[in-house]
């Protein structure tokens, strides 16, 4: 186990190109275990692509990442591993559109870990009916709304037992109706004690669920602080202008 | 009003059965080339898409050299051509053939189908700590396959229509049996006529298989 003080995920000294184009430049963000951190900043500034450098579905081109502990050297064999430990929810929630619901949950335990089928539904069920969608759990993804998708998204991260969970824009695609029965599921697994790094637009959720607000622009990490201070009294200027864009819209 | 036909027609219905056996090895021939074509086909696919130059290069040539020569040459390359090394028998010969010649057309149709599945599939099952192999096993190739199942069929029929190239081979299948039985009866058109009804009895067969298989597939398809 960890100790409290050391942080569960490290990002450090990142350095992301694309071709000529410098998309994150010395990013270091320590998470500690439990913590809530919403990453907040326009289009462009990067904030996806450092989520997705941290379970390597990018690879940094410097920089190191650290799980629990564990430096992660990125060749398949350890990738692998320490996937199962970050759970990934994706803007577009790419569930797997041939197995029903529940078999998109336990596809991760049964078919990665070798969790016994029958254990894995019983703990997939436990999973929908937190998300509130136990009902649904024998359909087919393409007869659910966004939101139903996206919560099955996070039911199947959760599947796997994660000591960190990323969420890569997760309401973006949605209808504004259907953001909230969302945010409602990320919060109350924010309050569970689950380590969360969430890229949003969704400036209520960090208000009310992060721990600590990161504000990215054109690849660096303008301002961070915690949420009270980021929108009462954000220090940069970028981020009072962004911000107030933001929540005038 | 009175039409009078060069042929007799009535011979059709009368001979159209003694063309059973001749079907039905057209139909084994078919199969077995199709078979040998998707396993081929599928390690084409894998192999174009391998990140491995050597193995992507390999998979290119084989199709480059498949499609772009005729069907009949390769038959008569692995039946005449062989000899010097080893005999292929006419039969086995028509189903090699059939099948390398099929699995080049049949891994592009796979390639195309594997292609087509958007990567956020790809990036979610290895989220979840899935090996590359495990992902397109599980989670890559069977949403592919669904989407290869009206190509393929196409290529189905053209295949059941190539294996009448087996003819040029002493294959006692469909053609070559209405060409004897039109050489011995002088009743040529008639008996392709009864030729070109067993074709289009299996074609149509065929065509109404993949057609049920399309809608089986659909009621669990969902993108």
């Amino acid at each position: 186990m960890t100790k409290k003080d050391e942080p569960i995920l490290r990002i450090e000294h990142l350095e992301k190109y694309y071709g000529d184009l410098h998309v994150l430049k010395d990013i270091s963000i320590d998470v500690a275990e439990s913590e809530v951190v919403v990453v907040i900043g326009a289009s462009g500034s990067g904030k996806s692509t450092l989520l997705r450098c941290v379970n390597f579905l990018e690879h940094a081109q410097k920089g190191n990442i650290y799980l629990d502990g564990e430096h992660i050297k990125p060749v398949n064999k350890v990738l692998n591993r320490i996937r199962q430990d970050v759970g990934m929810v994706f803007q577009h929630f790419n569930l797997f559109p041939h197995m029903t619901v529940i078999e998109n949950v336990i596809e991760g335990p049964v078919h990665v870990k070798g969790v016994p089928k029958k254990a894995a539904r019983e703990r997939g069920y436990q999973l929908l009916e937190k998300v509130g969608l136990e009902d649904k759990a024998e359909i087919y993804p393409e007869m659910l709304s966004g939101g139903q998708k996206q919560r099955v998204a996070i039911a199947r991260a959760l599947a796997m037992q994660p000591k960190v969970m990323l969420f890569d824009e997760p309401t973006s695609a949605l209808d504004p109706e259907l953001v909230g029965e969302v945010i409602g599921v990320m919060e109350e697994l924010g309050k569970e004690g689950m380590t969360m790094v969430v890229v949003t637009h969704e400036m209520w959720f960090a208000k009310e669920a992060a721990d600590r607000v990161i504000f990215m622009d054109e690849g660096v990490i303008l301002e961070e602080g915690a949420p009270e201070q980021m929108f009462s009294a954000p220090k940069e200027k970028r981020t009072q202008e962004f911000l107030r864009q933001i929540l005038n819209t | 009003m009175n039409i009078n036909l060069p042929w007799d027609l009535s011979v059709v219905p009368e001979k159209f059965f003694l063309f059973r056996d001749a079907a039905l090895l057209t139909l084994e021939i078919t199969t077995l080339g199709i078979l040998t074509g998707l396993v081929l086909g599928l390690i084409v696919a894998l192999g174009k898409l391998s990140q491995h130059q050597f193995t992507s290069k390999l998979a290119s040539a084989y199709i480059f050299v498949i499609r772009g020569t005729p069907l009949l040459l390769q038959l008569f390359i692995i039946y005449y051509g062989l000899t010097s090394i080893v005999t292929i028998p006419p039969f086995p010969s028509a189903i090699i053939a059939l099948g390398v010649h099929n699995g080049a057309y049949i891994g592009e149709i796979f390639r195309g189908a594997i292609q087509s599945i958007h990567y956020g599939q790809m990036e979610a099952a290895r989220s979840l700590g899935m090996t590359h192999r495990k992902a397109m096993r599980r989670i890559i190739l069977p949403q592919a396959f669904k989407r290869a199942v009206p190509p393929l069929g196409n290529q189905f029929i053209i295949a059941l229509k190539d294996s009448s190239l087996a003819s040029t081979i002493a294959v006692p299948e469909l053609l070559l049996r209405g060409r004897q039985m039109g050489s011995s009866t002088f009743m040529y058109m008639e008996m392709l006529i009864i030729v070109a009804l067993w074709y289009l009895i299996m074609t149509s067969l065929l065509t109404y298989g993949v057609h049920r298989l399309e809608q089986r597939l659909k009621v669990s398809d969902h993108d």
